[in-house]
């Protein structure tokens, strides 16, 4: 049986999902969980996932939450298929690779889903931006971004010289920024502009955008 | 030569790496941060941690940064000795250990060190805490509690029924809140599953180690 998506086009967590099976080219199904109607809520959803949030998967009876733990799952999973090495096995480079993944999730990701929060998904459920919070964030992601612009200029990617899940972390939340007024904090780094050029032209992700805008 | 660990004894994420390092008996030496000195801004330690933060190791020239990287780096370079099966080698096993730690790094982790950074960290440096902040964070803290109970009332800890690095990964601020006053979050009152697993991982002699020890 197929593996099975629960999630919604408007969570960057199931954007990663859905890249992580186009990397790996594994075929899935996709059950939309409108969260717009609070479907994720629901007493049958939340004993799925007790957080009440999306995706989680089901795989042939197997239930997992959590977008970096479905992504590593489905990498390990299929190894030998589709994009390589995305989680390395030799200890040191899988460490490096642990290190990367960590600074996406501490260092990147919550002044990037901050700034995403209040000036993104706040006007469109008509509720107020606080302004000192998009101040603060837009700093902290800033001062970040500068330290990638170091390491970046060492190495090709956040992990080392080859592209890893790492990498692929930063793409839900970077095109929010990125197609929503915030480009600038990404092309004014010119290392971080490499690599950022690079992930998000990644044909895998290009087919992420496709598949929940599909052009008629 | 001797793992050597680069940060403080008060620091949670120094604490994870120092609790992970006697769970597994690997020996090592602590090599104190001043951050009170800015030593952690120096330029000879960001030319190694670049974001300018605590803990690094250095395992015999390789250096590592991110307190579970570190966590996890070592607990797979020692297989065979203390405590087993921190990181599950069963597929699914390990892929609900993943599930455990992304809730920890996600639903527990941003409001809980908010709240200490509010109420135990800024109090330290003479700076004012931010009530509505601590609030805010406690209202979501208590909901995502909530849904562990949930969980510990199907399994005995948050990966399935063997203790794994992600329930570890609680203790450090878990302390500190427990500390501070709010140890009502995991009282067996308000959630007893919570509190089953709490006072559980609290009592591990390693943890305890840790507290009394780490200088």
């Amino acid at each position: 049986m197929p593996l099975t998506i629960y999630g919604s086009p408007f969570s960057t967590c199931t954007r990663l999902v859905v890249l992580i099976c186009k990397e790996k080219q594994i075929p899935f199904n996709f059950v939309l969980v409108d969260i717009t109607k609070g479907e994720q809520k629901a007493p049958e959803y939340v004993d799925k996932q007790p957080f009440n949030k999306v995706p989680y998967i089901d795989d042939d009876g197997f239930a997992l939450y959590e977008s970096r733990a479905i992504a590593r799952y489905l990498i390990k999973k299929y190894a030998d298929q589709g994009t390589p090495d995305l989680i390395p096995s030799d200890p040191q480079s899988e460490a490096l690779f642990e290190q990367g993944a960590s600074i996406e999730s501490f260092n990147f990701n919550p002044p990037a889903s901050g700034i995403a929060l209040e000036k993104i998904v706040k006007p469109l459920l008509a509720l107020r931006t606080d302004e000192k919070t998009l101040e603060k964030r837009s700093v902290e992601l800033n001062e970040k971004l500068d330290i990638y612009d170091v390491i970046l200029g060492k190495q090709k990617y956040l992990a080392g010289n080859k592209l890893t899940l790492a990498d692929l972390q930063h793409l839900p939340h970077g095109t929010l920024l990125f197609t929503n007024g915030f480009e600038d904090l990404f092309t004014s780094r010119p290392n971080v502009a490499r690599w950022w050029n690079e992930l998000i032209n990644r044909p895998a992700w290009q087919e992420v955008t496709t598949y929940f805008n599909p052009v008629a | 030569m001797t793992l050597t660990i680069h940060g403080a004894p008060y620091s949670t994420c120094t604490r994870l790496v120092a609790l992970v390092c006697k769970e597994k008996q690997i020996p090592f030496n602590l090599s104190v941060v001043d951050l009170s000195k800015g030593q952690h801004k120096a330029p000879g330690f960001v030319a190694v941690q670049p974001f300018g933060q605590i803990p690094y190791i250095d395992d015999d020239g390789f250096v590592l940064y991110e307190s579970r990287a570190i966590a996890r780096y070592l607990i797979r370079k020692y297989p065979n000795q203390g405590t087993q099966g921190l990181i599950p080698t069963d597929p699914k096993e390990e892929a609900l250990f993943e599930q455990a730690a992304s809730i920890e790094a996600f639903n527990f982790n941003p409001f809980a060190s908010g709240i200490a950074f509010e109420k135990v960290f800024k109090p330290r440096r003479g700076l004012q805490t931010n009530e509505q902040a601590v609030e805010e964070r406690l209202a979501l803290l208590r909901a995502k509690l909530d849904a562990y109970d949930v969980i510990l009332g199907k399994q005995k800890y948050l990966a399935g029924d063997q203790v794994t690095l992600a329930d570890l990964q609680h203790l450090p601020y878990g302390t500190l809140l427990a500390n501070a006053g709010y140890g009502d979050l995991f009282s067996e009152a308000t959630r007893p599953n919570v509190s089953r697993c709490v006072c559980c991982m609290r009592r591990r002699p390693t943890w305890q180690d840790v507290l009394q020890n780490l200088k």
